[in-house]
């Protein structure tokens, strides 16, 4: 679609005609130069050849007439009769070119002349020159010398006009006839022949100017000959064909990015509706899981309080109407409300853990873990623990999950080393490359290695409940904590040879672990 | 004689097991001379705000509510925001009873201006804490006068 401005731009019909005869022009200069040159050159040696053969015939001719003259004039000379040489001069009246005459005795002594008409100015030589001729002034001048019987007896000498001007004048009158004449007959010819010429390079033109008007490049100019300006045809119909290909294939390339870039459009909304709806879906999930959570802290746990409750008053009430058995069997039925309302209790905290923001602060372990462990060793005295705490680095955290790290490892520590004669409980921390590390060990009933991975699961126990007392939730809520915070956690441990629980923070805590 | 006709202990529970429980708990442990039971939290302010059923009820207080959260129609919320928001009765201290420490109860409550909050089941060693703390001596004195 060219915009009246792409039109302004081209050349339109009527710049065309310019280039037209432009080639019109140059190639009847071509056509006329070279004729014109070829007839000049052609003339000049014909001229010049034609004068040259002009003066020698004319040389000839004055030396036979000079000869005939001669003879005619020996008798007059031998019994010297200038009259009668003077008549044979006058003769010479029938030949109008020749303009004076004379006739020299053997002595040198001018016995004869001839002056033709017009000419009475003209000049003999004082004593008469060997045989030869001589040119000046447009006139030819000859001596010979008259013979008779290997006798000199004379000399005769003639004077001629040669009209070589006008002689000239008619050959380039001539030439010039021959000359207008040919460049006439070039004229025509060229006329004919730059059509042929310059017709099929108007036709390229009009399809150029069409192609660049209507962007239409499926169109060809027409090969009429098999020239040179058949080999333009051709490769401008070459040119384009290229240029068709291309833009095709740019229209190609363009129409498959549009697809693409609109089917990307298209992908990228349907992405965006989908994560919408998933996070709508996952907002109801989180909603309807607060809901869950609800409901299982107040309702299940009400009839879990009714009968560790009345199993306590049941044993304070009738204590006098119960058996040994009834009571054992009571104190079963009340401690097993309280761990069934302790598992829902660490359930809660573990859900509740995935919720709650972390608000990190500056963590100071040493004192977090003497303040949990004199908590716990308050509520347990029972132990005489060897406890020992070590240095710790200082890290970055939310302290109240941080303190429930450390009740959990603490008291499991405790839990699992109360057997042992002389519970050993170490705790450390050391800062490494990018993060610090931090250990809990204990002397007690470590662990089987085979089931390292069961070990920070929900509900997952690696003891039996008559073993050691729990509900499975402690160490995953730790987990929990401790990769929220960007870290990692792992143990090592034998059985009966104690464990060990590293836990690592990141040195820089990045908001994207939170 | 109002001193001896005076309600203690508001207890607002819909859980009858719960509510036996808890008053039992508070006798064991001699906290209260009188505690009254009501249901939900509708009868609840009925009997603050002297309305319906407790119109001529002519004993003075309570001076202690324990309201429990979650009940049928008007729950713990409502009760507290309605009690708080009375000038006749706002300055009556409230523990919230709560099954579980679930953050926005606790958030709430406080935002309305209950006064303390204790888990059940009622661990009575830790209502005394609260009473304590919340300057609630007249439990104390009650308890050497019973």
């Amino acid at each position: 679609m060219p915009s009246p401005n792409a039109c302004s731009a081209y050349p339109t019909g009527d710049r065309m005609s310019p280039i037209g005869s432009s080639i019109h022009r140059k190639l009847l200069v071509v056509v006329l130069a070279t004729a014109a040159f070829a007839l000049l050159f052609t003339g000049t040696i014909m001229a010049v050849y034609d004068m040259r053969n002009f003066r020698d015939s004319s040389v000839t001719d004055l030396a036979a007439q000079a000869d005939i003259i001669g003879l005619a004039a020996t008798p007059a000379l031998e019994f010297e009769d200038p009259q009668a040489a003077q008549a044979y001069l006058e003769a010479l009246r029938g030949k109008p070119t020749i303009i004076g005459a004379a006739i020299y005795t053997a002595k040198g002594t001018r016995f004869a002349t001839y002056i033709a008409a017009g000419h009475d100015a003209i000049e003999f030589p004082r004593i008469p020159e060997l045989d030869g001729h001589a040119f000046g002034g447009g006139e030819l001048g000859l001596f010979k010398r008259i013979v008779s019987d290997n006798e000199i007896l004379g000399t005769v000498y003639l004077k001629a006009r040669l009209d070589i001007v006008g002689r000239l004048l008619d050959r380039l009158k001539v030439l010039g006839v021959v000359m207008a004449m040919a460049l006439a007959v070039a004229v025509m010819i060229a006329r004919r022949m730059q059509r042929k010429v310059t017709h099929p390079i108007l036709e390229i033109a009009g399809v150029a100017r069409n192609v660049m008007e209507k962007r239409d490049f499926s169109s060809r100019a027409n090969k009429v000959t098999d020239d040179e300006i058949g080999t333009l045809v051709d490769a401008f119909n070459g040119m384009l064909a290229e240029i068709d290909r291309v833009i095709g294939e740019r229209k190609r390339a363009e129409g498959a990015l549009q697809d693409s870039e609109s089917r990307l459009l298209e992908l990228n909304a349907e992405l965006e509706q989908r994560v919408e709806s998933r996070t709508a879906q996952l907002a109801a999930a989180n909603k309807d899981l607060e809901g869950f959570s609800y409901s299982v802290s107040h309702d299940l746990r009400a009839p879990i309080r009714a009968i560790g409750g009345f199993s306590s008053l049941l044993a304070e009430d009738h204590a006098a109407e119960l058996s040994d058995e009834a009571k054992r069997k009571l104190a079963i039925i009340s401690g097993e409300a309280v761990r069934m309302g302790q598992l829902i209790d660490d359930l809660l905290a573990l859900s509740r853990l995935g919720r709650k923001a972390i608000e990190p602060t500056e963590l100071d372990m040493v004192a977090i873990v003497r303040s949990v462990y004199e908590r716990l060793n308050h509520a347990d005295p029972g132990h005489a623990v060897d406890f020992r705490l070590g240095s710790m680095p200082r890290a970055h955290g939310d302290r109240n999950l941080f303190e429930q790290v450390w009740m959990n490892l603490l008291s499991n520590a405790i839990k699992f080393s109360a057997r042992k004669e002389q519970p050993v409980i170490e705790v450390g921390g050391i800062t490494a490359e990018n993060e610090y590390v931090y250990f809990v060990r204990d002397n007690g009933a470590g662990f089987d290695e085979r089931y390292q991975a069961k070990l920070f699961g929900v509900f997952q126990r690696l003891h039996r409940l008559d073993e050691f007392p729990g509900t499975g939730v402690g160490l995953a809520l730790v987990h929990r904590i401790v990769t929220r915070h960007g870290g990692r956690i792992w143990a090592d441990g034998k059985p009966d040879q104690g464990a060990t629980f590293h836990f690592s923070l990141p040195r820089e805590l990045s908001d994207g672990g939170i | 004689m109002e001193e001896f006709d005076q309600v203690d202990i508001l207890l607002v529970e819909d859980n009858p097991m719960d509510a036996e429980l808890t008053m039992r708990g508070l006798r064991d442990q001699k906290l209260a001379n009188q505690i009254t039971w009501v249901k939900d939290g509708e009868e609840a302010l009925d009997y603050v705000f002297r309305r319906g059923a407790y119109a001529n009820r002519t004993d003075g207080g309570p001076r202690l509510i324990l309201l429990d959260l979650k009940m049928p129609r008007v729950g713990g919320i409502e009760v507290t925001k309605a009690i708080k928001g009375d000038e006749r009765t706002r300055r009556i201290p409230i523990v919230i009873m709560t099954s579980s420490q679930e953050e926005n109860d606790i958030i709430d409550s406080y935002n309305l201006g209950a006064n303390s909050y204790i888990v059940k089941p009622l661990d009575f060693g830790s209502l005394a804490e609260v009473a304590r703390q919340a300057g609630f001596y007249w439990l104390a004195i009650n308890r050497v006068a019973t």
